[in-house]
């Protein structure tokens, strides 16, 4: 049942943002071309903003990935930490200061630098 | 039984979502004002006139946007507000939907917040907007661990996932005092998923306005409503993590959790009016260096606790 009222909330909720931009721009005519022209300060477009972008921070991704997995770990065992004591402390301290030796090492070959 | 598990929750998240929106939009009104900003005749009637002005103006439209995300991703941005609120407990018997899982469903709700607004910048195909989103992907993927690492460390306690037993564990002390580094990091996470202030990377003055830079009338409209339903969201979840929601002497439990929520608005509010925006280059590094291990020291913090 609190699924089911959580599905209706979403449907309602962006229903309401559809519509509320849906109803007053029916009737509204489109912009004519050269004021849909992308802004960039008074240049033109040479090609699609889409074309190529280059991710500077993608080995900073990579390390999200570790740190992502070790959260599926994390949920329940933070259910079962206050019965599990000082093991659990034990347990999770190792893990993350694995996977903050990978910060430290990502820090040092500055992928968290945009360059 | 459906009015009380289904009418009654929807019309209380539409309610609180919209009513806190609208205050979102008084309160960082009035806070310019008080700092000698340009302010509007009325804080009252300011943002109505606004989101009027907004409502009636030409949508604009860029030369060949990809038209079902650019319309979708504001309303799903709302969606994503509506269903944060929706796991927020006002009091232990008056909870929009009480999850089991509702902490993690919120982490869930942050993790897709980057998503849309990606959506949002991507889609439009102008250059700006996208650098916008690209910048904001870098800060989104940064602050969610941050995040996560907080809102465990508020589950340990309370030996669940659900925010209604988070509160309840909070009976004898507030997590506010008992996790001190947890609110404060915990707001750098709200400022990072609305693009707040100090964060808004997205939708910066230096982009022209970022991923909204070539978004005009009703979709404008929706994209500002949903930020600040996010904000509006997020100050319930915040509140109800840290400041002990409904609990509180005197007063009935959904008051406390409505005035705690106002608290941890004008918070935010403040700090972005008066916090300079950080620099995109720094950010990642600071977020990954600096706040990552202080959460971390708040996580160890909060299990030592909890087994004391």
């Amino acid at each position: 049942m609190e699924l089911l009222t959580l599905f209706f909330i979403v449907l309602i909720a962006a229903g309401l943002g559809l519509l509320i931009q849906w109803l007053p721009m029916r009737h509204q005519p489109m912009p004519t071309y050269p004021q849909r022209a992308p802004f960039l300060g008074g240049g033109l477009p040479e090609t699609h903003a889409w074309n190529r972008y280059h991710v500077r921070y993608y080995p900073m991704t990579l390390l999200l990935i570790a740190f992502e997995m070790e959260m599926m770990f994390m949920y329940p065992w933070a259910v079962v930490f206050v019965e599990q004591g000082m093991k659990a402390v034990m347990e999770m301290g190792m893990f993350l200061a694995i996977l903050s030796v990978g910060i430290v090492y990502g820090w040092r070959e500055g992928v968290f630098k945009w360059q | 039984m459906i009015v009380s598990e289904l009418i009654l929750p929807v019309l209380l998240v539409t309610f609180v979502l919209v009513l806190g929106a609208y205050l979102v939009a008084v309160l960082d009104e009035a806070i310019a004002g008080a700092l000698g900003m340009p302010r509007a005749t009325s804080v009252w009637t300011a943002p109505l006139t606004q989101g009027a002005w907004l409502l009636t103006q030409q949508a604009n439209a860029t030369e060949a946007p990809d038209w079902r995300a650019w319309r979708l991703a504001p309303a799903l941005y709302l969606a994503l507000a509506a269903i944060g609120l929706a796991v927020v407990p006002f009091s232990p018997t008056l909870i929009p939907t009480d999850l089991v899982t509702s902490v993690v469903l919120w982490g869930s709700v942050e993790a897709l917040a980057t998503v849309v607004i990606f959506l949002h910048g991507w889609s439009a195909n102008t250059l700006l907007a996208l650098i916008g989103a690209y910048r904001y992907v870098a800060l989104g993927l940064s602050y969610i661990l941050i995040s996560m690492f907080v809102l465990i460390g508020v589950a340990l306690p309370a030996e669940s996932l659900q925010f209604s037993q988070v509160v309840a564990s909070q009976e004898g002390l507030w997590n506010v005092i008992r996790q001190p580094l947890g609110l404060p990091l915990f707001l750098i996470v709200g400022l990072g998923m609305t693009f707040w202030g100090p964060l808004n990377l997205a939708d910066s003055r230096d982009l022209a306005g970022g991923t909204a830079s070539a978004v005009s009338g009703p979709p404008r409209l929706v994209w500002n409503l949903a930020r600040a339903a996010m904000l509006v969201a997020f100050s319930g979840a915040a509140a109800s993590a840290f400041l002990g929601g409904w609990l509180g002497p005197w007063l009935p439990g959904p008051v406390w959790m409505l005035l705690k929520m106002l608290a941890v608005l004008a918070v935010l509010l403040l700090i972005g009016r008066l916090v300079p925006r950080v620099q995109p280059e720094r950010c990642v590094t600071l977020m990954w260096v600096v706040f990552l291990p202080l959460s971390f020291v708040d996580l160890i913090w909060a299990g030592v606790e909890a087994l004391l």
